[in-house]
């Protein structure tokens, strides 16, 4: 990262138009290394706990999500066992809700629940309070997820937000709004969509993205990425 | 080092972030305070489901580095037991106050809410933050010149004497909930009950959403036990343990004028103090 230099010589429209060089430790990041390293000098934790909870945090994403219901669509024994004691099925594609504290993350508890779309049923999920998030098995929530706009409108007007999302359901289908406040976290289990006769799981998985499994999609052959891909870059991106 | 007219700017600045109705003078008299508006101003502003809003373009972002350290804290605070994540959401989400929770950044309300959780319970003073913000800003005075900014403590604490919950401990190996699993004695209802949500005059924090006080659903589902977040947001391990049931409402019965079809439901887990038998 090179300086930005005032150059009083340099054409200042020009300055305006470019992204700037930026250069300044922002408020945040103070604050952010102030408090850890009062915390690490007082031994409310460990550098190695911190290390430890980077670690889980750095691995978690929506893959072993979307093979748990890959699984599921190709194994009715699996999916009984998603549907009844998910956080067993959890365990099967590598994802222990008791990680990495013994306990859980203390944010995600170990209460998980997998809800079945039915030709009848549709589900789709939001925290109105803050941003619950089975994050264990399906990473960090997008951005979107947690803005008061989505959870003010999802649940009043949850067929308008998901045909924003290009998602519109006939009448006859009943949209199920699961407001996840407590300490339950929950994930959708789309509807295997016609055309994937034969396919393998890995070829499922890909179409079970993160945004079918939130419900503001359905699996599509062909359709492997996620419906907002618009995306803000960050001031200093994650370090790896 | 600020002048006095900069200083000035700054004032004119938050002379302009506006915190009240504007139909009512600012610091109104109590008999130009009506219920309404006291309700209004109670409400907790973390609790945002069926507030009017328009459509937005709904974007992603990359995740900035500070984010990412910022969520480890708060995670790693409660791994250790200096409190859980109760107490972060009522101080992060809620006693921030209303122009703080829509004002600033999502993970700078987190950041928020360690500074002052550990200010509250005695862990730190203000002096030490104080100072040691200042140094950190000293630090990096004059640009980062190509570094990435790090934490660098003067040394590591050995903890021994740290004040925990006994909570970190006690639910190693078995889970949270689980372990207050057979605490809470029988259910009081079962699925497929008729139930209405309690309209308690809800002070300073809950997790029961406005939109469905005084609505009336049935159960779902008996979930699981536990203490409620209005207990384990102030840190009362002797709590007891009570039901949390997921209740499914009628859409058409929740809000004025829906506008979906009549079969459209809402489910919402909510612990048994805020729930009464209805017809």
């Amino acid at each position: 990262m090179s300086e930005h230099h005032h150059d009083h010589d340099h054409d200042h429209d020009h300055d305006r138009t470019v992204k700037p060089m930026v250069n300044e430790i922002t408020d945040f990041e103070v604050l952010e290394i102030a408090l850890r390293e009062l915390c690490i000098e007082k031994g409310l934790f460990t550098a190695a706990d911190h290390r430890l909870f980077t670690e889980f945090a750095e691995q978690i994403g929506p893959t072993p999500a979307a093979r748990l219901v890959a699984r599921a669509w190709l194994d009715p024994e699996f999916k009984h066992l998603a549907l009844t004691d998910p956080l067993a099925a959890s365990k099967q594609v590598g994802v222990d809700w008791l990680d990495p504290t013994g306990f859980g993350t203390p944010s995600d508890f170990a209460a998980f629940k997998i809800l079945e779309n039915t030709p009848t049923i549709h589900h789709v999920i939001v925290c109105a309070l803050c941003s619950c998030y089975p994050r264990p098995i399906l990473g960090n929530s997008p951005e979107w997820y947690r803005t008061p706009n989505y959870r003010r409108r999802i649940v009043r007007w949850p067929r308008q937000v998901l045909s924003e999302f290009g998602l519109v359901l006939p009448d006859n289908v009943e949209v199920r709004v699961e407001d996840s406040n407590q300490k339950h976290r929950f994930m959708v289990m789309p509807l295997r969509p016609r055309g994937t006769d034969g396919w393998t799981e890995e070829q499922l998985a890909e179409i079970i993205t993160r945004d079918c499994l939130i419900g503001v999609a359905l699996p599509t052959p062909g359709v492997t990425t996620n419906v907002i891909t618009k995306t803000r870059p960050a001031i200093r991106g994650i370090a790896h | 080092m600020s002048t006095a007219a900069e200083r000035a700017e700054q004032l004119a600045l938050i002379s302009r972030l506006q915190a009240t109705y504007p139909e009512v003078p600012e610091w109104p008299m109590p008999d130009q305070m009506t219920h309404d508006h006291f309700l209004a101003y109670m409400k907790t502003p973390q609790d945002v489901g069926g507030e009017l809003d328009v459509p937005a373009t709904y974007e992603n972002k990359e995740e900035e580095q500070w984010e990412l350290m910022t969520y480890v804290l708060c995670e790693v605070l409660g791994m250790r037991g200096i409190w859980v994540s109760e107490e972060r959401r009522r101080i992060g989400n809620v006693d921030v106050g209303r122009a703080v929770y829509l004002g600033i950044p999502y993970y700078a309300r987190w950041l928020w809410s360690v500074g002052r959780l550990l200010l509250e319970k005695g862990y730190l003073s203000w002096g030490e933050l104080t100072e040691r913000l200042a140094e950190v800003q000293g630090r990096y005075a004059g640009g980062l010149a190509g570094r990435l900014p790090d934490a660098q403590p003067k040394s590591e604490g050995d903890g021994s004497n740290v004040r925990r919950n006994a909570h970190h401990l006690e639910a190693a190996g078995i889970g949270d909930p689980q372990i207050f699993a057979g605490k809470a004695g029988s259910a009081k209802f079962k699925a497929g009950d008729r139930v209405r949500v309690r309209e308690l005059p809800a002070l300073f924090y809950t997790r029961t959403p406005e939109y469905v006080r005084g609505a009336e659903g049935v159960i779902a589902e008996v979930t699981y036990e536990s203490p409620a977040p209005e207990d384990e947001t102030w840190d009362r391990p002797e709590a007891a343990p009570e039901w949390f049931y997921i209740v499914r409402f009628k859409q058409c019965e929740l809000w004025h004028s829906y506008t979906g079809p009549m079969i459209d439901t809402l489910q919402t887990e909510i612990p048994e103090r805020w729930l009464e038998a209805a017809r």
